[in-house]
């Protein structure tokens, strides 16, 4: 047991990342093509205008279901949106932000553009904390328009074309589709003014999504709807990522490596229960944190994997010394 | 007919430097029970340079640093040797005395008494004097005006702000520019990945080692821990990896036999407050002659200095000096800061995790940070229920029985309160 514990205390999380990313990549975005269909509650963003799609982000039936006349939406009818809703949720509840970090096809393909900046060997950049604090809100916003704007149509106030509003402006409803050679979502619909304004942005977030996520790690899931309805629940889900204050010393080796900047991980020595609505749980605050037990992920309350000082100096290879003559 | 030869000023302080060396080294050598075999390099290194005053480093650029929170791992990267000037001998303090006001710290009297007297057996070429404590950072410009070069480096005196992560991540990028063009040395990305890869070795080394002294036969008395890391002040770093290596291996094999340098009812303490740096181990000493053992320590000759370290994400050099700047500053228990919370949050900690009895504070008489700190410890620690003793002392010889009275009362009190439970 202790054999298993250290072999993943010291694990090489990166690669780990890595692979279980790919993964997950391939069966979300090429899944159709192996009959795999996880459903249509996933909570990341595995775009459904994808046709071979292995599971579909939960926003595209959701949506539609709340563009149904109110009426509808809230008779027997609609059990169905319940059932779904619920569906969500189990997905959720299992694995809590850890899909951000570790399945979402639209955040692979991120970390994928870091990895060609760190190739290039450009720098990334940061935003600073007033900035950080203004646009970390985006989020909230984008998801209110993930519920209102179907609502609106069911309600008769708004227009048709504003019934699936998010993903026109989606940057995955381009992007995703790509990768199994359609192209058809590359067009701006002339149809409606309305039409023609939610995708033109999109094609505007689409570029911003591409170059912003090449200077800045995970540039788009700071606005991301998905991430703000996931920390609605976090509080209820399995996998948690704790912090002990008592053995941090606020060094903030966890900040440095934090993709999303979150300042908490680092400065605050009170809450057990570290998980910000910014977090992805990649889990990579606790692969840098050099304090025995300061930081860990827990399944049940049972440590999965936690931070050690042998750990630590292993992954930034430090237990050892290249000799050298000098 | 012999011939008399007249000892010259510097001959006679170096004459007194190691007499001062030579009784705390025989103290430590011999009054205890034995030491880890490892331990001779030690010995031998404190005989050579502080007895015989030995130059170390040749001919390589030597970068004096006045504080803990100059980033070595950048003076290495650099092709050149850092050396932590911070001064312990009384000789020292003496000539500072004419030089500074009369309630000064004893250990930047010692050490601007060094400058004044220019007597080093490794000449720092360069001095980096961080703005941390008030003395710290005017004797800078004292030092200055003897004639060597001083390099002011700025640093916050608050660290929970972003503001001042910034302002101290944009003086470290400052000073890592001025000192390559100082040295006329480019600073390269392999050389300062290497660098903090091998400052970060060492400080896993400290770290093996130290992690030993949790158990309850502890291989190792705290003066012996105290002159491995002051040896780390200007070692040479490869020689004392090797050292420590060694050490750490015996001690781990010291654990496995069950060899304990203390006995099983040595009340084990908590060091901390003003440094002890070497020759003025005079209360570490004293705690261990009276039976108490120092498991831990929070001190800035110490724990402090090993700590805290680098992690990079991503290994550019912009990424790694922005990260090597936050190593030495947000985990920093220093009592410069406004606030202290982490230094008792730190202190507890130690406290729980190397199953301490009690904690012994010492402030230097002058060092007015720790001595306003004291009372807010003093509290917190009351609260916590863990004995504090707290102590003001400096680097003269004096008030020796006054102290082992306090110290011995407070080890019996710790005996007392170990039998009760």
């Amino acid at each position: 047991m202790k054999k298993i514990r250290d072999f993943i205390n010291n694990a090489d999380i990166r690669r780990f990342r890595f692979w279980l990313q790919l993964l997950f990549f391939v069966i979300f975005i090429y899944g159709g093509y192996f009959a795999i269909n996880l459903g249509n509650s996933i909570p990341v963003f595995s775009c459904g205008y994808d046709k071979a799609v292995g599971g579909m982000c939960y926003f595209l039936p959701l949506q539609h279901q709340l563009a149904r006349p109110l009426d509808v939406l809230f008779s027997v009818a609609s059990i169905s949106v319940l059932i779904g809703f619920v569906t969500f949720l189990l997905w959720f509840i299992i694995f809590n932000k850890a899909w951000c970090g570790y399945a979402c096809p639209l955040g692979t393909m991120q970390d994928w553009i870091t990895g060609l900046r760190k190739k290039m060997g450009i720098r990334y950049s940061t935003y600073t904390q007033p900035q950080f604090d203004k646009l970390k809100k985006i989020k909230y916003i984008m998801l209110a328009l993930v519920i209102l704007a179907p609502m609106g149509v069911g309600m008769g106030l708004l227009g048709g074309e504003w019934r699936t509003a998010f993903c026109e402006i989606c940057p995955g409803r381009m992007i995703t589709p790509l990768f199994v050679g359609d192209v058809s979502q590359w067009s701006l619909d002339f149809s409606t003014k309305t039409a023609m304004i939610l995708t033109t942005l999109g094609l505007i977030f689409t570029g911003l999504f591409l170059i912003g996520s090449f200077f800045k790690k995970r540039f788009f899931c700071f606005f991301c709807p998905m991430s703000a309805m996931h920390y609605i629940f976090s509080d209820g889900a399995l996998l948690k990522l704790k912090k002990e204050g008592d053995k941090c010393t606020k060094c903030g080796d966890c900040y440095n490596v934090c993709d999303m900047q979150i300042k908490d991980i680092a400065d605050d020595v009170k809450s057990t229960n570290i998980l910000r609505d910014d977090c992805i749980f990649c889990m990579k605050c606790v692969a840098a944190c050099p304090e025995d037990d300061a930081l860990h992920v827990d399944i049940l309350n049972m440590k999965l994997f936690t931070s050690t000082k042998g750990g630590f100096a292993k992954r930034m290879e430090m237990d050892r010394l290249e000799k050298k003559n000098d | 007919m012999t011939e008399h030869k007249i000892e010259t000023p510097k001959e006679r302080q170096n004459r007194h430097k190691a007499m001062e060396a030579a009784a705390v080294l025989e103290k430590i050598k011999h009054d205890f029970k034995e030491p880890p075999k490892a331990m001779e390099y030690f010995y031998d290194l404190f005989e050579r340079v502080h007895c015989k005053h030995e130059a170390l480093h040749g001919d390589k650029a030597k970068v004096g640093t006045m504080c803990i929170q100059v980033p070595s791992e950048i003076i290495h990267a650099l092709d050149a040797v850092p050396l932590r000037l911070c001064n312990g001998f009384y000789t020292d303090d003496e000539i500072g005395s004419d030089l500074l006001p009369s309630k000064s710290c004893p250990l930047v009297k010692a050490t601007v008494g060094q400058f004044a007297s220019n007597n080093f057996s490794d000449k720092p070429d360069i001095v980096i004097s961080p703005t941390t404590c008030d003395q710290k950072a005017k004797s800078g410009a004292i030092i200055e005006n003897m004639g060597f070069e001083v390099y002011d480096m700025e640093f916050p005196r608050t660290k929970e702000s972003h503001e001042s992560r910034e302002y101290w991540r944009r003086s470290v990028r400052k000073f890592t520019k001025d000192l390559s063009q100082n040295l006329n040395t480019k600073l390269s990305k392999k050389k300062l990945k290497d660098a903090i890869k091998k400052v970060g070795y060492a400080q896993h080394l400290y770290h093996k080692l130290n992690i030993l002294r949790k158990n309850n036969n502890s291989p190792i008395l705290g003066k012996d821990m105290f002159l491995v890391t002051n040896a780390f002040f200007f070692d040479k770093i490869d020689n004392w990896v090797e050292a420590v290596e060694a050490l750490a291996n015996e001690c781990e094999q010291r654990v496995k036999d069950e060899i304990s340098v203390a006995s099983k009812r040595s009340p084990r303490i908590v060091y901390t407050g003003s440094p002890p740096i070497f020759p003025n181990l005079k209360i570490p000493l004293l705690i261990e002659l009276s039976d108490a053992i120092i498991v831990a320590d929070e001190t800035c000759s110490s724990n402090r200095m090993f700590n805290d370290m680098v992690s990079v994400d991503e290994w550019f050099v912009n990424d790694m000096v922005d990260s090597i700047a936050d190593r030495y500053l947000k985990g920093c228990t220093c009592p410069i800061f406004t606030k202290n919370e982490d230094r008792k949050r730190r202190i507890l900690d130690l406290v729980r995790d190397y199953k301490a009895d009690g904690v012994i504070y010492q402030a230097f008489a002058g060092c007015q940070v720790y001595e306003m700190e004291q009372k807010s410890v003093l509290e917190a620690m009351e609260k916590a229920g863990v004995p504090i003793l707290y102590l003001e002392t400096d680097y003269s010889p004096s008030h020796l029985g006054q102290l082992t009275t306090r110290i011995e009362a407070f080890v019996e009190s710790l005996k007392n309160r170990k039998r009760r439970q």
